[in-house]
């Protein structure tokens, strides 16, 4: 019966290949795009699941009240690792983390890397196995490191890394101790190289900060012992801040590692989702994406009944049951699933990468998983099903008496469920168009606000070697070069906020209140190399006025927060003393480009430092000043490569994520419309075919061309005006949410709703009028002879 | 064979009911040929829809080989049509997509013959109707004639009872009409029932029986000597 079911299906498909190329072309774009989506889905939801321990696994967080609001955040003091592993009988084992970058040198090759400090649990609590070494032992020892494979082969080539010398940052000489495994693109790790702990203590001041619980510096990982509940921990860890030091007002808590990538927004103290939404909507899309490639096959399949119907009667003539016919049909949308899901996996091989570059991943095709196969025949079988089971049940009903007495007709009522298909694709589609306009129109309102500084030849380079030593020979040189015309030194680049602090207080602040400031310092020439305007006071300037050791500069913001009617002289009281305003400048975008500016203070001379800007000077060419700068650079810190940014770039990072998703929304929608019209072409097709008997006649009897288009075309686009209908609410309803997490946004304007209405309408009118046309220019002589 | 008592099916549209098959009485033996006739819409192709299990009626009864039809849902007709009704229609009603040895193989597959036992039955009753050499054909590569062999071929594969033929030789001409006729007569002579609907009096005379309908009754029955 099968051969009997396939042969009849493979015929059919031979015979009508026109229509087997649309169901086909549709479906596997379908599969394809939900495939890419489902594999970008698959990788997020297995974030750091991978880990032995993971049920056991938790990060420290803090939770505490300022500027208002409840907040929770996962830097933790350094010595809360020592009291968790010492004085917590729950805990297991217990790591810190920390970001480390140094020169590495072997023999003639130097590199600049980026590993993490840890402690010498962290390979015994994750899932990172050791190709070579023992992880119980590898980091007990200060000048043991730790390298990936790819590090190990970048720096030895084929050559055994084990008990290699590496020297670092020209100053230490360290062992390898082990190698470990690449690490895979699902976790949260991103390091080249694992340092012992002791040496981020021995370089940082000979750990200053090892013991002091008032700054959150650090990472810190736990596993706790099997058995121990989440909630009976948090119950004990509430108060270890509390215990060890003066501060009073943070709790302590963990979160769970299955919940690291895709919960962790808090608000007011809650954890309330994070990137799951993110995940949930791009599911949605993909079966959406999926089903309305499925439509396409119903609506085609069903449109084309008329000619199937006939096989119908006769098989049910000659006994044919309908649970056989259903499983007919049903098998023939099966077959074609196969067939698409074929050139499905074709297409996501070929796209994979750029849909990698997009994403900012690394997926692939696990093509020797037995699993994956397994996924995707039940994902090609699930598609069969889908598109076939609203077939099968129509194409099967019919009674024999009708079909075979030839007064079938396929109905054509107002409600027949392909319209209702055709809306809900258009619906889709239009919504899809409608907030990639409102993606893009955010993107470039954000992209266009002001910056507050002057972005332009502007460039930074992080202190590395001997530039803190001669930075002064340097800035020196920098000017009397002509490489730059302004220089300045400062804690962080101008594009991220790398420190904030509640520890200020001024005459007027209230009692008890925490107010949280973003810091910066500057050794002077801030607002010169930077560009930005002061609107009160002075910069700071240590060189004229050496009291400015202790000066600050306030942002618009801050004067606002702290209430002052004069700023400049004002006094304002940390930790380190008595701090005093010289000047204010105009508020500018430090971080997020779609907040408020959030208010800061500018410290003078007296405090760290981790990077240099400089202007270019303009008198030369941006290359040529540019390597003016480097010769500056290598004369004063050979031992170093020269690496420097420009900010106009790092500034345009801060759009990654909204251009990714501009792109993509954009993919989406254009996928989506492309199958649509896909099926709107096919169903134009068969209609044109379908009434080429009443064209004639209408033309016999004196309708133009012009005419006959029309009123084929017109039904169409009946049903693409409804689409637009329907999903202008939604789409106004779900970009209106989305936007409300930006608060610095546009507004949703009727122009949007308009230009996705006439992109659909023309989009639609070109689809269908192509075949309209040709209906109409039959000659009717032919059409109505072939009765 | 067949008994049926006081039939009637009845067609709705909005407004207006019509009368297809109005208390209709009737009975056929085993072994009968008749043949139905009767001006269009008198209600010939009700009459054999519901004698062939392909549709229902609104009232009244049908008993076939003894056992009451008339109120049997689809599944059941439908497994005691395949058993034992052959049907044969004016316009063929071969499926364009199977060959001739496929459209004539369909019966057997729904009634679960083995394969082997198929190519036999198949290849017997081609080789009957004298269309063995088209077996590979196409219902397109066949003439009218031929065309009909297929189906008349498709009808008894089965060995059925009972052949139900409407207007078998409608869409023929008078020499292929012939031949078929005689094919049906070979049939009702090795033991098969047949009853046929025609508008052609030539035709009918082949049977034993003329049934007369009009307005959905029986007006007269005609005995042929």
């Amino acid at each position: 019966m099968f051969k009997n079911y396939f042969k009849i299906t493979w015929r059919n498909l031979m015979k009508n290949k026109g229509f087997t190329a649309i169901n086909i072309a549709g479906l596997a774009v379908g599969m394809a795009s939900a495939a890419l989506i489902l594999f970008w889905v698959q990788n997020e939801i297995s974030y750091d699941r991978f880990h032995d321990k993971e049920d056991r696994l938790y990060t420290m967080y803090n939770r505490s009240r300022f500027d208002g609001k409840l907040w929770c955040w996962n830097t933790t003091p350094e010595p809360m690792w020592k009291s968790l592993k010492h004085d917590y009988p729950q805990v297991d084992q217990a790591t810190r983390a920390r970001d480390a970058g140094f020169l590495f040198t072997v023999g003639e090759k130097r590199l600049n890397i980026q590993g993490n400090f840890v402690d010498n649990d962290f390979l015994t609590m994750f899932s990172f196995p050791l190709m070579k070494g023992d992880a119980k032992t590898a980091l007990t020892v200060m000048k043991n490191i730790v390298l990936t494979e790819s590090t190990a082969k970048r720096l030895f080539g084929n050559d055994d890394a084990m008990g290699k010398t590496i020297k670092i940052d020209s100053v230490d000489y360290f062992t390898v101790t082990g190698v470990m495994k690449d690490l895979p693109n699902n976790t949260r790790f991103k390091f080249d190289y694992l340092i012992p702990w002791q040496y981020y203590e021995k370089t940082d001041n000979g750990g200053k900060e090892s013991t002091n619980w008032g700054n959150n510096n650090v990472q810190t990982y736990v596993t706790l012992k099997p058995g121990v509940t989440e909630d009976f921990f948090n119950s004990r860890v509430k108060n270890i801040t509390r215990s060890h030091s003066d501060i009073k007002d943070i709790d302590v808590f963990v979160h769970p590692a299955k919940k690291w990538r895709l919960y962790s927004k808090f608000e007011e103290g809650k954890q309330v989702g994070g990137k799951i939404e993110t995940v949930t909507l791009f599911s949605v899309i993909a079966g959406f994406i999926l089903l309305i490639a499925c439509i396409n096959f119903m609506n085609l399949s069903t449109a084309r009944s008329e000619k199937r119907a006939k096989e119908v009667g006769i098989r049910k003539v000659v006994g044919a049951g309908k649970a056989s016919l259903i499983a007919q049909f049903m098998g023939e949308s099966i077959l074609i699933s196969f067939i698409s899901g074929a050139i499905a996996l074709l297409i996501v091989e070929l796209s994979i990468s750029g849909f990698d570059t997009l994403t900012q991943k690394q997926l692939f095709i696990p093509f020797g998983d037995a699993s994956f196969w397994l996924l995707a025949v039940g994902f090609i079988l699930f598609t069969g099903l889908l598109a076939g089971s609203y077939p099968a049940l129509y194409l099967s009903s019919f009674a024999p008496v009708k079909v075979l007495k030839g007064t079938f007709k396929a109905a054509n009522a107002t409600f027949s469920p392909r319209k209702i298909l055709v809306v809900t694709q258009f619906t889709f589609a239009i919504v899809l168009i409608i907030s990639t306009i409102i993606v893009k129109e955010q993107l470039d309102y954000a992209q266009n606000r002001e910056t507050g500084y002057a972005k332009n030849n502007l460039v930074y380079t992080v202190m590395t070697g001997d530039m803190g030593k001669n930075y002064n020979l340097i800035r020196n040189e920098l000017l009397t070069s002509g490489a730059a015309t302004a220089v300045s030194k400062t804690s962080a680049p101008i594009t991220e906020g790398w420190s904030d602090t509640w520890d200020f207080s001024w005459d007027g602040k209230h009692e008890g209140e925490k107010i949280d400031f973003n810091v910066f310092n500057t050794d002077g020439n801030f607002t010169k190399t930077m560009g930005l305007k002061i609107v009160d006071g002075r910069d700071i300037d240590v060189t004229k006025y050496p009291s400015d050791s202790t000066a600050i500069m306030l942002n618009e913001a801050a004067v606002k927060v702290m209430g002052f009617k004069h700023p400049v002289g004002q006094i304002v009281r940390s930790s380190n003393g008595k701090l005093t305003v010289v000047g204010v400048v105009k508020d500018f975008i430090l971080q997020s480009p779609y907040e408020p500016v959030k208010q800061m203070v500018i410290q003078g001379p007296s405090t760290w430092f981790n990077v240099i800007h400089f202007k270019l000077n303009d008198k030369y060419s941006t290359a040529q000043s540019l390597k003016l700068a480097e010769n500056v650079f290598k004369k004063y810190n050979p031992e170093y490569p020269f690496e420097s940014h420009f900010v106009d770039e790092a500034y345009g990072k801060k759009f990654q994520d909204e251009q990714r998703m501009g792109t993509l929304a954009s993919l989406f929608a254009g996928l989506t419309i492309f199958i649509s019209c896909l099926g709107l072409f096919g169903l134009a097709t068969y209609m044109a075919q379908n009434r080429i008997k009443e064209i004639g006649v209408r033309k016999v009897l004196g309708a133009s061309v012009m005419r006959v288009t029309t009123m084929l075309s017109k039904d169409f686009l009946k049903l693409v005006a409804i689409s637009f209908v329907v999903s202008v609410p939604v789409a106004w309803y779900l970009m209106s949410q989305w936007l409300q997490k930006y608060p610095y946004r546009v507004e949703i304007s009727v122009w949007v709703f308009v230009i996705a209405g006439i992109l659909t309408t023309l989009i639609s009118i070109l689809t269908v009028s192509s075949q309209a046309v040709k209906a109409a220019l039959t000659n009717p002589v032919k059409s109505l002879r072939s009765e | 064979m067949i008994k049926i008592t006081n039939l009637e099916k009845f067609y709705r549209t909005e407004e207006v009911e019509t009368i297809a098959l109005n208390k209709l009485s009737m009975h056929v033996d085993t072994g009968e040929f008749v043949a139905i006739m009767g001006p269009s819409g008198c209600g010939k192709s009700t009459l054999l829809n519901i004698l062939g299990m392909l549709d229902d009626p609104d009232e009244g009864s049908y008993v076939f080989n003894d056992i009451e039809v008339a109120h049997f849902n689809e599944r059941k007709r439908a497994d005691l049509r395949k058993h034992n009704i052959g049907f044969v229609f004016q316009s063929f009603n071969l499926i364009d997509e199977l060959t001739v040895f496929e459209n004539v193989e369909l019966p057997l597959i729904y009634t679960g013959v083995s394969a082997s036992e198929r190519v036999k039955r198949v290849e017997e009753v081609l080789d009957k109707m004298q269309i063995m050499h088209r077996r590979n054909h196409y219902p397109q590569q066949l003439s009218g004639g031929q065309q009909q062999r297929v189906a008349i071929a498709r009808a008894v594969v089965n060995k059925p009872k009972l052949i139900l033929a409407d207007e078998p030789t409608g869409n023929l001409d008078s020499s292929n009409g012939n031949d078929v006729m005689e094919l049906l007569t070979d049939l009702n002579e090795q033991g098969t029932t047949i009853i046929m609907v025609t508008h052609s009096e030539h035709d009918a005379r082949y049977s034993h029986r003329i049934i007369r309908l009009l307005d959905g009754q029986t007006v007269m029955e005609n005995i042929m000597v």
